[in-house]
C-alpha cells in the first residue's frame, strides 16, 4: 500500500533538495515500444514525473497516448523498455509497483449495476484498504468528486459528467504516488470539464504526481508542469510550457481567412522573410510569423495581391497549437 | 485470497440484480419441466378430451413442417390429437363451427424468419370449449417453437462465427428431425434407466446449467467491453486472481442453480428419485465444473459480449439437446464428434447410474469422461491466444 505519509516526505524532499536534483522520480519510463501487427503505435518513448508534478502527455487521437499509459500502468506489455514506478519495475503482473498508481482509464470503468459508494468500496478493497479507513475514505471521495447525496444510487442512473467523475474518484480512493488521467474531459459538458480541471489542479496541489493525456492544448497549458508533445508513437518535444514555445522562435500565430486564390498566396506570404511557416487549408492560410506586429501589413498586401480576399485577419501570440504545428506541420485539432 | 473474495461477492451480488441469472438459471427450466411433465404425465383429475387441430402449413417448408409432425405424435396417455390440414383462410371456419378445437396457422414467411432472426409469428386459434386438451397441446406447439428458434437462431449464429454451412445443415437437422420427439415420446431417452419424469429434469438441469455458468466466466467479456476489466488489471494483485474469481462465480452459480432444480423436480413431481444424494452431489460438482471449463474457452476467443452469447447458446443448444436428454441424435457429422464427450450427456448418464442404486464408487467413467473434459477445456484455455492483451 502507498501511504500518504511517504509521498509527503518525498515531497517535503523535492522542496528541500530539488536542487540538488536528488530527488527520487515517481515515474521512469526508457524507451517504450509497441506494435500491433506492422503498426508502431508507440516508438521510443521515455519520460520521468518527480513527485508532485502534473505531466502531460498531448498529441492527436491516434498518436498513441493510451497505448503509453496501458504500458506504464502494466495492463500491456511493452516490446521494448522498461517502466518504474517508485524505484518499483513495472510488469503485467507487478503487485507492488501498481500499488502505488492510481489509473483513470479514457472510456468509463465503472460497474454500473454498482451504486457509487459500492464501485468506491469494491476498488477501494482491491487496493488493499478496509474497515473504517476505507470508509470514511470513501466518503471523503463522494464529497470530493460531488456525489456526496447520490451515493446510494446505482451508477448507470447518473448523467454523464456524474460518472466520468465517479470514474476518476476510484483512481485517487488510495491517495497513489502516481495518479494517471486518461483523456478525462472527453465528451464532458463545460460545467464537469471546469469541475474536473480544478479537481486536478487542487491534487497536485496537495502533492500527488499526476500523468494527464489530452489532446486539448488548453487543458495541457493550464495543468500541467511539464508537456510531451506525442505524434504518430514518437516524441517530438518535451518541457515546459515556455521551453515549447520557444522552439517555434517565439513566432506568433498569424491566421488569414478568406477565398480567392489561397495557392498563390501561400507562395507569395511564404517569400517574406518574417514568415517561419505556411499551412493552407481550403478557407484559410495559418502562418507562424516572428514580429507578427510589424509585419502584417507585409503579409496582407502579399496574400492580396497574389489573389485572396480576405475576410478576416487574426494575431495570436504562441502557443502549443503552433508548437504542434512548427513540429509536425500538422494542426493538433480534430 | 481476500481480493478474489472481494470479487466473487461483487459479481455474485450484480448477478443477483440483474435478475437474468434466476430467470435462466431457475425460472425457465423450472417452467419448462412443468409444461412438460404436464404434457406427458396427463391430467389425472378432468381427464383430456380427445382434439382435433386444423394446421396451416406453407408447402415445402421442412422445419414449419415440423409442427403438425409433432402433433401428429403428440397422442400419448390419455391425450388424443388428430391432425387435419386446412388451407390458411380455412382454419378460423374450422374452428368457429367446432370441426376443430384449435387452430394453428404457420406463416408463409417460417424458415425465412427463422434464419434471419427476426422470430415468425404463428397463429394459434383456441376454440371456446378445448379445455386442458387445448392448453396442453398449445404449450406442446410453443414448446417445438422454442426449440426451433433456439435451435435456427444458434444455426444463423455459426454462420457469424465461421462454421462451413455443410455443418449448419447438420445441426439444423438434429433440430428439424429430432426436436419434434422431444418429449413425449416414452421409452427413448438415452439413459434407460431414468424414467420419462427424471429424465426431464435430468436433461433440462444440464441444459440450462450451460447459460448459468457462462454468467460467471463471461462477466470478463463483458468487463472487457465495460472497461472495467483494464481498471481491475490495474489493481495490485495478479492477473490470473481476475480469472479465478470469475471461474468461482460461475461454479458457484451452476452448484446453486443445478441443485434447485434437482431438488425442486424430485420435489414436484412425482415419482423423481435421483438416490444417493452423496453419489448427485459428485456429479452436480463435475458437472458444474466441465461446463465451467467451457466457458473459459469461449472467454478467451470471443471479441464482444454478443459472440460470447452467441457461441455459448450455440453449445447450450447442442450439448443440451443432442446430450442424449431431449431426444436420441444418431452420431453423426459433427454434431455426433462434437458430442462423444459430453459432459451433459456424462450427467444425464450418471443420474441414471445413481437412481438405479448406485454409490460414488459407480460413477467411475462418468466421472473420469467429466474430468478429462474439464482439464481438457482448462488446457484448451491456456493455450489459446490472447485477445487485445487483456487476459
Ligand atoms: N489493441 C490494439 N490493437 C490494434 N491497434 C491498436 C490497439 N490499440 C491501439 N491501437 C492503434 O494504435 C494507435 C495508437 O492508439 P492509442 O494509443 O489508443 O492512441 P491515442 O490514445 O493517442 O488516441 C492507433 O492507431 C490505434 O488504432
Ligand atoms: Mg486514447
Amino acid at each position: 500500500m502507498p501511504t500518504t505519509v511517504g509521498t509527503e516526505a518525498q515531497n517535503a524532499d523535492a522542496r528541500g533538495g530539488s536542487a540538488t536534483g536528488s530527488v527520487e522520480p515517481v515515474l521512469v519510463a526508457e524507451g517504450l515500444v509497441r506494435s500491433f501487427g506492422s503498426l508502431r503505435a508507440v516508438d521510443g518513448v521515455s519520460l520521468r514525473i518527480l513527485p508532485g508534478e502534473t505531466f502531460g502527455l498531448l498529441g492527436p487521437n491516434g498518436a498513441g497516448k493510451t497505448t503509453v499509459i496501458s504500458m506504464i500502468a502494466g495492463l500491456l506489455q511493452p516490446d521494448e523498455g522498461t517502466v518504474t514506478v517508485a524505484g518499483v519495475p513495472m510488469g503485467r503482473s507487478s503487485v507492488e509497483a501498481k500499488g502505488h498508481i492510481g489509473l483513470v482509464p479514457q472510456d468509463l470503468a465503472i460497474y454500473p449495476e454498482l451504486s457509487a459508494r459500492d464501485n468506491l468500496q469494491f476498488f477501494g478493497k482491491l487496493q488493499g484498504m478496509h474497515g473504517r479507513p476505507l470508509r470514511d475514505r470513501v466518503a471523503e471521495v463522494l464529497d470530493l468528486v460531488g456525489l456526496g447525496d447520490r451515493a446510494k444510487e446505482q451508477s448507470k442512473k447518473f448523467s454523464g459528467g456524474m460518472k466520468r467523475r465517479l470514474n476518476i474518484g476510484i483512481g485517487l480512493l488510495h491517495q497513489p504516488d502516481l495518479l494517471i488521467l486518461d483523456e478525462p474531459t472527453v465528451g464532458v459538458d463545460p460545467q464537469s470539464r471546469n469541475a474536473i480541471l480544478e479537481s486536478v489542479e487542487a491534487l497536485s496541489g496537495e502533492g500527488m504526481a499526476v500523468l494527464y493525456t489530452t489532446h486539448y492544448m488548453e487543458e495541457a497549458e493550464r495543468l500541467c508542469d511539464r508537456i510531451l508533445i506525442l505524434d504518430s508513437g514518437q516524441a517530438q518535444a518535451e518541457g515546459t510550457r515556455d521551453e515549447l514555445i520557444e522552439l517555434t522562435g517565439d513566432a506568433d500565430r498569424v491566421h488569414l481567412s478568406g477565398s480567392g486564390d489561397l495557392a498563390a498566396a501561400e507562395g507569395a506570404v511564404a517569400g517574406i522573410p518574417a514568415v517561419a511557416s505556411v499551412h493552407r487549408d481550403p478557407h484559410a492560410l495559418d502562418l507562424t510569423v516572428r514580429g507578427a506586429p510589424t509585419a502584417i501589413a507585409l503579409i496582407v498586401n502579399a496574400a492580396t495581391g497574389a489573389g485572396m480576399k480576405l475576410s478576416n485577419v487574426e494575431i495570436r501570440r504562441p502557443d502549443l497549437e503552433s508548437v504542434f504545428l512548427h513540429l509536425t506541420g500538422k494542426a493538433l485539432r480534430d | 485470497m481476500g481480493r478474489v473474495l472481494t470479487m466473487v461477492l461483487s459479481d455474485l451480488k450484480q448477478r443477483v440484480r440483474d435478475f437474468s441469472v434466476l430467470v435462466f438459471a431457475v425460472l425457465v427450466p423450472l417452467a419448462l419441466m412443468f409444461v412438460m411433465n404436464l404434457v406427458l404425465s396427463g391430467v389425472a383429475d378432468e381427464g383430456l378430451q380427445p382434439i382435433t387441430v386444423a394446421v396451416s402449413v406453407p408447402d415445402g417448408d421442412e422445419l414449419a413442417a415440423v409442427v403438425p409432425h409433432v402433433l401428429g405424435e403428440a397422442s400419448l396417455g390419455e391425450l388424443r390429437v388428430t391432425v387435419r390440414d386446412a388451407d390458411p383462410e380455412e382454419v378460423r371456419g374450422f374452428v368457429d363451427d367446432g370441426t376443430a378445437g384449435l387452430g394453428v396457422v404457420v406463416p408463409a414467411d417460417f424458415t425465412a424468419a427463422l434464419t434471419s432472426g427476426t422470430g415468425p409469428e404463428v397463429e394459434i386459434i383456441r376454440g371456446d370449449d378445448s379445455g386442458i386438451a387445448g392448453s396442453v397441446v398449445t404449450a406442446i406447439v410453443d414448446g417445438t417453437l422454442a426449440q426451433l428458434t433456439a435451435g435456427t437462431r444458434a444455426a444463423v449464429a455459426a454462420q457469424g462465427l465461421g462454421v462451413p454451412p455443410e455443418q449448419l445443415g447438420a445441426l439444423a437437422q438434429a433440430v428439424a428431425t429430432e426436436a419434434p420427439q422431444v418429449t413425449w415420446t416414452e421409452g427413448r431417452t438415452a439413459s434407460e434407466q431414468l424414467g420419462m419424469g427424471e429424465s426431464i429434469v435430468a436433461g433440462q438441469s444440464g441444459m440450462f446449467l450451460l447459460f448459468t455458468v457462462g454468467f460467471g466466466v463471461l462477466a470478463l467479456v463483458t468487463e472487457r467491453g465495460q472497461g472495467t476489466l483494464g481498471r481491475l488489471l490495474s489493481m495490485p494483485m495478479k492477473p490470473e486472481l481476475i480469472v479465478l474469481a470469475k471461474g468461482i462465480v460461475s461454479f458457484v452459480l451452476g452448484i446453486l442453480a443445478t441443485t434447485v432444480l434437482l431438488v425442486a423436480g424430485a420435489t414436484f413431481f412425482e415419482d423423481v428419485d435421483f438416490g444417493s444424494p452423496v453419489a448427485v452431489a459428485a456429479l452436480v460438482v463435475l458437472v458444474v465444473a466441465a461446463t465451467t471449463s467451457i466457458m473459459f474457452v469461449i472467454a478467451k476467443v470471443a471479441r464482444t459480449a454478443e459472440q460470447a452469447g452467441i457461441a455459448q447458446a450455440i453449445v447450450a443448444v447442442s450439448l443440451g439437446m443432442s446430450g442424449g436428454a431431449f431426444f436420441p441424435v444418431a452420431n453423426t457429422g459433427w454434431v455426433g464428434q462434437l458430442l462423444s464427450v459430453n459432459p451433459v450427456k456424462a450427467f444425464t448418464n450418471g443420474l441414471g447410474i445413481t437412481a438405479g442404486g448406485g454409490g460414488v464408487g459407480d460413477l467411475g467413467p462418468t466421472a473420469l469422461t467429466m474430468a478429462v473434459f474439464t482439464v481438457a477445456c482448462l488446457a484448451l484455455a491456456r493455450v489459446l491466444p490472447e485477445r487485445k492483451d487483456v487476459l
